[in-house]
């Protein structure tokens, strides 16, 4: 039924499978939803966490689950909690958000490869949504060629609702709810992550890759001990750049691994269609 | 209750909501529809593991910034069991909740034990 439909015999052949990538349904929609649910269960307790110390800090309702529902950022969000504690105005505020969510910068040029076959009408939400926890699950997805529009826009709308309705509750019943770590669910994403290391751990060299980026993290936290002070927020872009580059520069290169990049699109699509081709 | 003005307060919200929009969905909407150079692909191919290797050690080995000890850190079995739970099932929500699940029990039995803070 897309547009593909009065292309098919003067397209190349990845037409009908860009389709498929291209597909949001209640199927799909379905599957993001399901792939999301470890970090809905994760953004509950962080998200309610936000609402009561927004709601300390003088943020009505209203404005902390507007907060919540435009930013979804949860380490921004505190910061701007705390640099308006400490008598910061509105734009020293965004501007120490802005920093600390440059990352995403680095996120988005990571998925513009995968995302280049899809069409410009689904990118605007799954920016939205961008977060690290979506941008594991999503990356993870397209890396094992099963993602799609629906699954993508799936993820971020269960990311969403757990954010803002964590913050709804934070806010509306704080005084009823002890502290939420006490069910272990501050371990929710650690032990995401821990899944999503193995499943992007496809050979030795991401192993090394890996570990070596978190060495990085540890390195820079046991700096604080020589009297050198780094922001923690800083550890996950300083890690993931340093362990990119190191592994760029210690990996040799091939001939096959460079068309194996150039080859990942194309089987992309076409793995994409062979899984999910027979439900159109 | 703090001379927080609502004035403030909404020019954060907007603020925020503006500029995570942009730092978010531009670079990818406009990398997306441009052929990276192929030394750029292979330098990106390697950041989502990096991340994840990030992410794992600032969660799990720093937990709150302070040092546990390694074998004190109810974290570094829970991370073990999730990932041993994907291994067998594929399931992020089923490794997720082991998880969480073993994180709860050890956390408690170190307590008991005397272990850590």
């Amino acid at each position: 039924m897309g547009p593909s439909s009065y292309t098919t015999h003067t397209a190349n052949a990845t037409e009908p499978t860009t389709h498929a990538f291209n597909t949001l349904n209640k199927h799909t929609f379905w599957r993001g939803i399901k792939l999301g649910l470890p970090i809905f269960l994760g953004y509950v307790p962080v998200g309610l966490a936000f609402g009561i110390l927004a709601h300390t800090q003088g943020f009505s309702l209203i404005e902390a689950l507007v907060c919540s529902a435009t930013a979804l950022a949860g380490a921004g969000q505190f910061i701007a909690l705390a640099t308006l504690l400490a008598g910061g105005d509105a734009l020293t505020t965004i501007i120490a958000t802005g920093v600390v969510n440059l990352r995403y910068v680095l996120f988005g040029a990571t998925l513009s490869p995968y995302v280049r076959t899809l069409k410009m009408r689904f990118l605007p939400w799954i920016g939205y949504t961008l977060t690290d926890e979506s941008f594991a699950i999503n990356v993870a997805d397209l890396r094992a060629q099963r993602a799609s529009a629906g699954s993508m826009t799936g993820v971020g709308f269960i990311a969403w609702i757990g954010w803002v309705s964590g913050t709804a509750l934070g806010v509306v019943c704080a005084q009823w709810i002890g502290d939420p770590s006490t069910w272990g669910v501050d371990f929710a994403m650690p032990a995401m992550f821990a899944a999503l290391f193995v499943t992007l751990a496809e050979n030795k060299e991401h192993v090394l890759t890996g570990l070596c980026a978190g060495a990085l993290v540890i390195g820079l936290a046991l700096l604080s001990h020589f009297g050198i002070a780094i922001d923690s927020n800083w550890f996950i872009v300083i890690g993931a750049l340093g362990g990119a580059t190191i592994a760029m520069i210690v990996f040799p290169h091939t001939e096959e691994s460079e068309q194996d990049l150039s080859a990942g699109e194309e089987l992309l699509v076409a793995s994409t269609h062979a899984r999910e081709g027979d439900s159109e | 209750m703090s001379n927080l003005s609502h004035t403030t307060i909404w020019a954060v919200i907007i603020g925020m909501g503006a500029t995570n929009f942009i730092l978010r969905f531009v670079p990818m909407a406009a990398l997306s529809r441009v052929a990276l150079p192929k030394p750029v692909m292979r330098w990106l191919s390697y950041i989502p593991i990096s991340v994840m290797g990030a992410l794992f050690a600032k969660e799990v080995l720093l937990p709150s910034t302070k040092y546990d000890p390694l074998f004190a850190n109810p974290g570094i079995y829970g991370a073990l069991i999730s990932m041993l739970t994907y291994k067998l099932t594929k399931s992020f929500m089923g490794s997720t909740l082991a998880g969480v699940i073993s994180f709860v029990a050890l956390r408690a039995l170190f307590a008991t034990l005397g272990f850590g803070a």
